[in-house]
């Protein structure tokens, strides 16, 4: 009796933990099935004739000093540590289209490759720019790229000697962006109830004031952003 | 009863193909293109001020034919968008300028692949091995910081091709 009892334990046991791999791996499959249909969406919406891979991986982030797969494989990666701060597909479409502009600088050869690493800060920019480009021919919301970074990018002290812009300045880039290039996303903004995109709007007060001024002068001269 | 049931597998198999393509508001299959060349209508360079949405205008430099009825003019005008302006930077790096919606009249912007890039002169390919092997001698390498890429120009004489698939949505 005891045996029969000791064996009925072993085999529930096993048949949970096979359950619990079958739901991670479901879980698994639903996030690429997502990052595939919406990463798809965006190729073929902006008419990218270059082929991109998009692949979910369970890892938190990249290895330190492993070779970045956008530029090496053209392959965009998504890890699971941003995935996680992920809610709406607008907020998917703005990291991949980051990822995507990238991966096509990628594909005009070597020379621009290194380009796109010895210049990160600079590039880092141009990606925030052509993803709002992307996503908007995408029929996605731009805003939700400065929702996403804003969630995910810590501030830094200072960015004179980095290999990144402060992530106040990038958000006030791309809100400039924005609001130049696609003033209708602000006019009828289905982010105003957004706490993430208020929280956005209370922390870059002093830069949409500079943004503010240089609409009001017309100016063309780059903001200097804090 | 079996009529029945082979009549509506027969009627899924003809609705389900077409009810995936309704849902895509493109259908790239057609293969057939037309090139349409154009030129700037005066010369152009990164060096004055610009912004990102301004418009730039071109002139179709020949006759278009699709299946050998013309459907352009040459000279007819056509404007683009400035996409993308990437402005010169340290050690080097050029600017660059994206241009994409060109507005042909007739023709629809999903009907077209249309992105064109322009860049400057790049100066990184001498600059960044200069840099590389003055930086022993502190603080000189860091001097290159100072030379700048080219701007981006387009002139007159420059033949831009973009190409119209009729057959896309």
């Amino acid at each position: 009796m005891r045996l029969v009892l000791i064996l009925l334990i072993i085999a529930s046991l096993n048949l949970a933990a096979q359950a619990i791999e079958n739901t991670t791996l479901e879980n698994e499959n639903t996030i690429q099935t997502r990052v595939d249909r919406i990463g798809t969406t965006l190729l073929n919406k902006n008419k990218t004739d270059k082929r991109i891979v998009f692949t979910y991986n369970k890892q938190t982030k990249k290895k330190a000093l492993s070779a970045d797969k956008s530029i090496s494989n053209r392959q965009v990666v998504i890890y699971d540590g941003l995935y996680q701060s992920i809610q709406t597909d607008d907020e998917l479409a703005a990291m991949l289209s980051r990822e995507i502009s990238t991966v096509l600088k990628a594909y005009n050869g070597i020379i621009d490759s290194a380009q796109v690493t010895l210049g990160a800060k600079k590039f880092e920019t141009v990606a925030d720019k052509r993803a709002v480009d992307y996503m908007v021919n995408a029929g996605y919301n731009p805003l939700a790229l400065i929702v996403f970074i804003n969630k995910t990018c810590p501030q830094k002290r200072f960015d004179r000697f980095s290999r990144h812009n402060l992530t106040s300045k990038r958000l006030a880039k791309i809100y400039e962006y924005i609001t130049y290039k696609y003033p209708q996303y602000l006019e009828n903004n289905e982010y105003i109830n957004n706490q993430y995109y208020q929280n956005f709007l209370l922390t870059s007060i002093e830069n949409r004031k500079k943004l503010d001024e240089k609409i009001k002068t017309k100016s063309t001269k780059e903001i200097d952003y804090e | 009863m079996n009529k029945f049931a082979g009549f509506l597998l027969v009627l899924s198999l003809l609705i389900l193909p077409t009810a995936n393509a309704q849902n895509l508001d493109y259908n790239y299959q057609s293969t057939y293109s037309v090139p349409i060349k154009l030129s700037i209508t005066e010369n152009f360079s990164t060096k004055k001020p610009l912004n990102e949405g301004d418009i730039l205008q071109f002139k179709t430099i020949e006759d278009v034919y699709v299946h050998n009825t013309k459907i352009l003019e040459k000279g007819t005008p056509v404007s683009a968008k400035i996409e993308t302006l990437i402005t010169s930077g340290m050690n080097g790096f050029p600017d660059e300028i994206i241009l994409n919606h060109f507005e042909i009249p007739g023709i629809k912007d999903s009907q077209l692949m249309d992105e064109y890039i322009k860049t400057g002169q790049n100066r990184c390919i001498w600059v960044y091995p200069l840099k590389w092997a003055l930086t022993p001698v502190p603080p000189v390498g860091s001097f290159t910081n100072l030379i700048k890429g080219g701007h981006a120009q387009i002139k007159t004489d420059h033949v831009i091709t973009i190409y119209y698939y009729p057959e896309w949505k």
